[in-house]
């Protein structure tokens, strides 16, 4: 095998500190700001300025902070990845990134169609800022998705995809769009705003209530510690012994495997909202009677 | 430290978390997609090349066989008109040869043969002169009286003529 150049080594360790001294940034900063709780507390983000802003004064949270996080390891993570392609002789990275563009890609074109070829992009950042954003809380942080801000932003984005593929069809088109079934014209419009609001709240809903369900836990089986092992004397009383082991299986569903699936979930929604919303038949039918005339 | 709600709905918490997948969008296209999507091009440009020269190469060999056998079984030919004509010209040769030698043994039998007639024809000669000589001097003895030779010449040649005709 053929030896890294210094550069080559220089890079890739930069990449990785990218990747990973956000997150332990973040760490840091929870463990000096966290005031200690006591008992169950399921709360917001923690806030820890706030700027005046006009309208609304904008509170700068953790789930900011955690998304700045987000946003960094992203980067790291597509340079890394995108470091020293080659085109034969391909390194495991490589074979990483080239399957899962090729994956998104499929997916896209599955669910989408050919007209959308710009969209494996976007799909693939939907993908890594949700998932990212829920496995933050693998390490102990706040993640961004369980802040209804967050997820409300990118569905609010996908609105607005629908709305722009739907105005494709002209101003016409996109009133006509609504009255499919004329009399069902205002139950159409309240489905269309509910749209973004179900994606966010679903997203949002599902990592929260894992976080819940996760406190809820660990505070019973602290309990059940007590109850079960208090009469042991000093220390072995005092330890939450019962917190070992269970916390960890239900991380890995709560977190990993929730986090992935509402990850995949949001993308799918989209995916299938912003084809849906384009109507491809009348679109290049009008198309070519702007040519012809 | 305060925390906020577990439900709490701010504007620019919402514009700035939409401007961060907009941003991770470019991001992901920028340093994702387009080095991945250039890599896999490259490598599907130098497939086809392969592909092409592979190709051609095979072709070119092809030719290369038809071409050699062509020549192979043109050579074979060649060769025995070569062998053909050598035998041919050799044949020839020989039969030049052979035909010299017989007619130079020929010219130095002819040679020989007019030496051994012109040596008798000598000896012949010179047999007379001595008979001439000797039937000569005998027949002064005899006579007692000088002959004259050459007043005789003809009288003893005409003798000598005849009985070298009565000799043989």
């Amino acid at each position: 095998m053929k030896r890294k150049s210094l550069g080559f080594i220089l890079a890739d360790t930069l990449y990785i500190a990218m990747m990973t001294l956000p997150v332990l940034a973040g760490l840091i900063l929870k463990i000096l700001t966290k005031p200690a709780s006591e008992g169950i507390s399921v709360t917001g983000a923690q806030i820890y300025f706030t700027l005046p802003l006009p309208i609304q004064s904008l509170p700068v949270t953790e789930s900011q902070i955690n998304s700045l996080i987000v946003m960094i390891t992203a980067l790291g993570i597509c340079l890394f990845l995108t470091h020293g392609l080659k085109t034969r002789n391909i390194s495991r990275r490589q074979h990483l990134v080239e399957w899962a563009v090729e994956k998104v890609d499929a997916m896209t074109l599955d669910s989408m169609g050919e007209y959308f070829k710009g969209f494996p992009p976007f799909i693939m950042s939907i993908l890594l800022l949700s998932a990212l954003s829920s496995l933050l809380s693998l390490f102990g942080l706040y993640p961004p998705t369980s802040d209804i801000n967050i997820v409300a932003g990118w569905a609010i984005l996908v609105f607005a995809l629908i709305t722009y593929y739907k105005f494709k069809c002209g101003p016409l088109g996109y009133v006509k769009s609504f009255c499919d079934p004329p009399l069902l014209a205002p139950l159409n419009v309240i489905s269309e705003v509910a749209t973004p609001i179900s994606m966010a709240f679903r997203h949002y809903g599902n990592v929260l209530s894992g976080s819940v369900i996760g406190v809820l836990i660990a505070t019973g089986l602290q309990g059940l510690s007590k109850i079960v092992l208090g009469w042991l004397p000093g220390f072995f009383g005092e330890f939450p012994f019962l917190q070992i082991g269970l916390p960890a299986v239900l991380s890995i569903y709560f977190d990993v495997f929730s986090g992935c699936l509402q990850a995949y979930i949001f993308a799918m929604l989209t995916m299938m909202y912003v084809s849906g919303a384009f109507n491809a038949d009348e679109y290049f039918a009008r198309k070519n009677k702007k040519i012809k005339n | 430290m305060q925390t906020l709600e577990v439900i709490s709905v701010n504007l620019w918490q919402t514009l700035i978390s939409l401007l961060n997948l907009v941003v991770l969008f470019l991001i992901v296209k920028h340093f994702l997609y387009k080095p991945v999507k250039n890599v896999l091009a490259k490598r599907q440009a130098e497939l086809e090349e392969h592909y092409t020269t592979a190709e051609k190469a095979q072709a070119d060999a092809e030719a290369d066989r038809l071409a050699w056998e062509e020549k192979l079984s043109g050579a074979n030919a060649e060769a025995d008109a070569i062998l053909q004509n050598a035998t041919e010209l050799a044949h020839n040769r020989g039969d030049a040869i052979v035909s010299e030698a017989r007619e130079k043994a020929d010219g130095i039998v002819r040679v020989a043969q007019n030496e051994a007639e012109l040596e008798r024809r000598r000896a012949t000669e010179g047999i007379k002169r001595e008979i001439v000589e000797v039937s000569g001097a005998i027949a002064e003895k005899m006579l007692e009286r000088e002959v004259n030779v050459e007043d005789h010449r003809s009288l003893i040649d005409s003798f000598i003529e005849n009985i070298g005709e009565s000799d043989e």
